[in-house]
């Protein structure tokens, strides 16, 4: 089997996730923080340890404004939910995944905030004047997604984040598609929440994520409970990861995405980026003049996540993603990818796209082969149609 | 109880007071409302049972009134699913009955809710893999059902005792792979052949709730019309020993694991259908050519196309009435796999897929 759905969550993992894991859970996993013993204190100390590991690959001073979440969307909840007040104004784009658009959506809805939504070009990017352009004095948050789940474009998140700072607004990123394959560092790049996901290019598993909350946004909590600490406190702690973080974490799981960040440290970001565009710059120049073909995004790798969304001309994605996997043994996701703004940008609505993104395991035999069972595929559908 | 309105059924003798007693207590479920449903659960209101839940996920259309006795052109027009116009009839065959007509798709989320406390079960359903579900349940729940089917002139039987007799699962293993049998909409159905076979799971199923299931029939029941044949295959010689329902109390169609998976896609208007079963792992393959074959003969369906990937065509969706018909696209891959482009309709498209490809 060729999996190429690396983008919807990375597959496999490196060999020192699963086994740092599975060592973790059979003989240490006790609660951490709840209690003095040497078992829980271990455990603790595992969580400060990704929390430390964490923070630094993001560029964070203050370690203890990363609190883990279970995913980017709640990461994003926490974040939206968190920080918007009645009156206030948000400028998003019509390239977010659903986790961002409908938290915005609901509360736009239920008369809270408003929104004002920027269209990317044509090719899949948000320009930084555009942005500029819808700022309001009651403008508050600039929400916006790294790299598009759907044509892997990456955003210009400099310029955008200075632009946020000169304006005094907060900059919310959806980091899903990016942490680990795009350099990230909330102070250069002037983000206030940085909202992510484990389970895909950081190489942990589903149910791990986390927010990184800067010093400038305090966050309303959206999730109370038990911390461990400051037990006689009627409420929600104030001091920073408590505040957001009651109840056990995940602590398995972020013991695996410690492993998984240290695997991408290792390998090194820009060359783990390098292996995914160059496949898709393969998988590009095979089916590039191929008139059968549509690709959607821009026609280089350039600030581009190893991402192709396709279709084959006159054939359903949902068809050609099941052919694929039943005669040819390749696993891609087909239909709108949770982020329905982005397929009417690019004329892919309703039916959606194919969708091929890579990983670190991926090879050139692999994209040969999908280039290859595409084109019978595009060519059994002329002989029947 | 009123016994001049039993009078008759009393004075049958292993019936009797007793007998009807009993039976205006009891619980009996028939799943599937269509050609064999709707004659038993007409047959068992007028009986005088305490209970009666029918259960069925479809439409009216017209195809149906060729054969189902509770339905008229007048129901034809309030377009309502038949589970609710059978709970509206039987009501006024039967006001003593507690009906209750539920128009759902039994299955594994389901079908511990909607079968709790009968006392049999009634398979009128036109599917094995519903039939292997009530299996599962009946065997878990130690309650009796009864099996039939009907194609043709051709109508089978058969009373299932868990702990006494052999299971479905004995008989047939695993759902026979889709397509590879002919089903209602690709063989047709002499209308009398359903009447036969329901009347007979009635009468097993009074016996089974007057409590004399010595006199049931042992075995399958194999009865065809046309050529005037009636036999009763002996059964416990099939009996698995090795069987995973009722040997192992492995329910796996009940606990989900081999039932089929039907999900709207995300965005398009179509549903995705894959058939569960052991035999959809093992690698079998639809015969696209032949299946394309037996649709091309029918006038429901056009559009019908092949390639080596995948086997095309259209049909109507009957479900809204002759006045408005709209077409749905099917497309079949071997593994059995199935997109139906034009529905979000999970239910229709397991309805569907089971009339034209068989599940």
């Amino acid at each position: 089997m060729i999996y190429l759905d690396n983008a919807a969550t990375s597959f496999p993992k490196p060999s020192e996730v699963y086994r740092a894991m599975d060592e973790f859970f059979r003989e240490r996993a006790a609660n951490p923080g709840r209690a003095g013993y040497r078992l829980s204190m271990e455990a603790e100390r595992e969580i400060e340890m990704t929390r430390k590991a964490l923070a630094e690959f993001f560029g964070a001073r203050d370690t203890q404004r990363l609190v883990f979440t279970l995913n980017a969307t709640d990461a994003i909840n926490m974040a939206i939910k968190g920080l918007l007040k009645p009156g206030d104004h948000v400028i998003t784009t019509y390239l977010e995944h659903n986790a961002v658009t409908r938290p915005l959506n609901s509360l736009e809805k239920q008369g809270v905030i408003t929104i004002s939504r920027v269209r990317p070009s044509p090719q899949g990017f948000i320009g930084p004047g555009d942005i500029e352009k819808a700022v309001t004095p009651k403008t508050r948050l600039i929400a916006i997604v790294h790299a598009s789940n759907v044509l892997g474009t990456v955003q210009p998140l400099r310029a955008i984040g200075q632009l946020a700072r000169e304006r005094d607004l907060i900059f919310l990123i959806d980091a899903a598609q990016s942490a680990g394959l795009w350099p990230i560092n909330v102070e250069e790049q002037c983000i206030d929440l940085l909202a992510f996901t484990g389970h895909k290019a950081l190489f942990g598993p589903p149910g791990t994520g986390g927010l990184y909350v800067s010093e400038r946004v305090e966050l309303r909590p959206w999730r109370e409970g038990g911390t461990g600490v400051d037990s006689q406190n009627p409420v929600q702690p104030k001091e920073m990861p408590y505040r957001l973080e009651g109840g056990t974490p995940n602590f398995v799981g972020l013991v695996g995405l410690k492993a998984g960040v240290e695997f991408v440290s290792r390998m090194g970001i820009h060359n783990i980026q390098r292996h995914g565009q160059g496949l898709i710059h393969h998988l590009f120049h095979c089916l590039e003049d191929d008139k059968r073909f549509i690709l959607y995004g821009p026609p280089s790798t350039e600030n581009r996540s190893p991402i192709l969304s396709l279709n084959i001309n006159g054939m359903e994605p949902q068809v050609v993603g099941t052919i694929l996997d039943e005669s040819f043994g390749i696993a891609v996701r087909s239909g709108l990818h949770c982020a329905p703004g982005t397929h009417r940008e690019t004329g892919s609505f309703p039916q959606g796209t194919l969708r091929i993104s890579t990983g670190f395991f991926n090879t050139e035999d692999d994209i040969a082969q999908v280039a290859l069972a595409l084109k019978e595929i595009a060519s059994s559908e002329r002989v029947t149609a | 109880m009123k016994t001049e309105r039993y009078l008759r059924q009393i004075l049958f003798q292993p019936i009797g007071h007793e007998g009807q007693e009993r039976l205006g207590k009891a619980l009996a479920v028939v799943v599937g409302c269509g050609a064999i449903g709707s004659t038993a659960a007409s047959l068992l209101a007028r009986a005088g049972i305490g209970y009666l839940r029918v259960i069925d996920r479809d439409i009216l259309e017209e195809s149906n009134l060729q054969r189902q006795e509770l339905f008229d052109e007048e129901d034809l027009k309030e377009g309502l699913p038949k589970a609710l116009t059978a709970e509206k009839k039987l009501q006024r065959v039967n006001s003593t009955v507690r009906i209750e007509g539920i128009n759902a798709d039994l299955n594994p989320g389901n079908a511990e809710i909607l079968l709790k406390d009968a006392q049999v079960i009634l398979d009128c359903t036109d599917n094995f893999e519903t039939r292997l579900l009530i299996n599962d349940y009946a065997l878990k729940s130690q309650t009796p059902w009864i099996y039939s089917a009907c194609l043709g002139s051709q109508a089978l039987l058969m009373n299932i005792l868990p702990g006494k007799s052999l299971c479905l699962r004995c008989l047939i293993n695993s759902i026979p792979f889709p397509g590879t049998l002919p089903t209602c909409e690709t063989a047709g159905i002499l209308a009398p052949a359903a009447k036969v076979i329901a009347s007979l799971q009635v009468t097993e199923a009074l016996k089974i709730l007057t409590g004399h299931q010595e006199a049931l029939i042992s075995g399958l029941l194999d009865i065809d019309l046309w050529k005037g044949t009636f036999q009763i295959m002996d059964t416990q010689t099939v009996r698995s020993l090795t069987c995973p329902a009722c040997q192992k109390g492995e329910y796996e169609f009940l606990n989900a694991k081999s039932f089929s998976l039907t999900t709207t896609l995300c965005g398009s208007n179509a549903v995705q259908i894959t058939p569960g079963g052991s035999s959809a792992r093992n690698g079998s393959k639809i015969d696209l050519s032949a299946l394309s074959q037996r649709l091309q003969s029918l006038p429901d369906i056009t559009d019908v196309s092949q390639s080596p990937y995948l086997l095309k065509f259209s049909c109507r969706d009957k479900s809204l009435g002759a006045r408005d018909t709209m077409s749905l696209n099917w497309v079949i891959f071997p593994d059995g796999r199935a997109l139906l482009f034009g529905t979000k309709d999970p239910t229709l498209a397991r309805t569907l897929y089971s009339q034209y490809i068989g599940i």
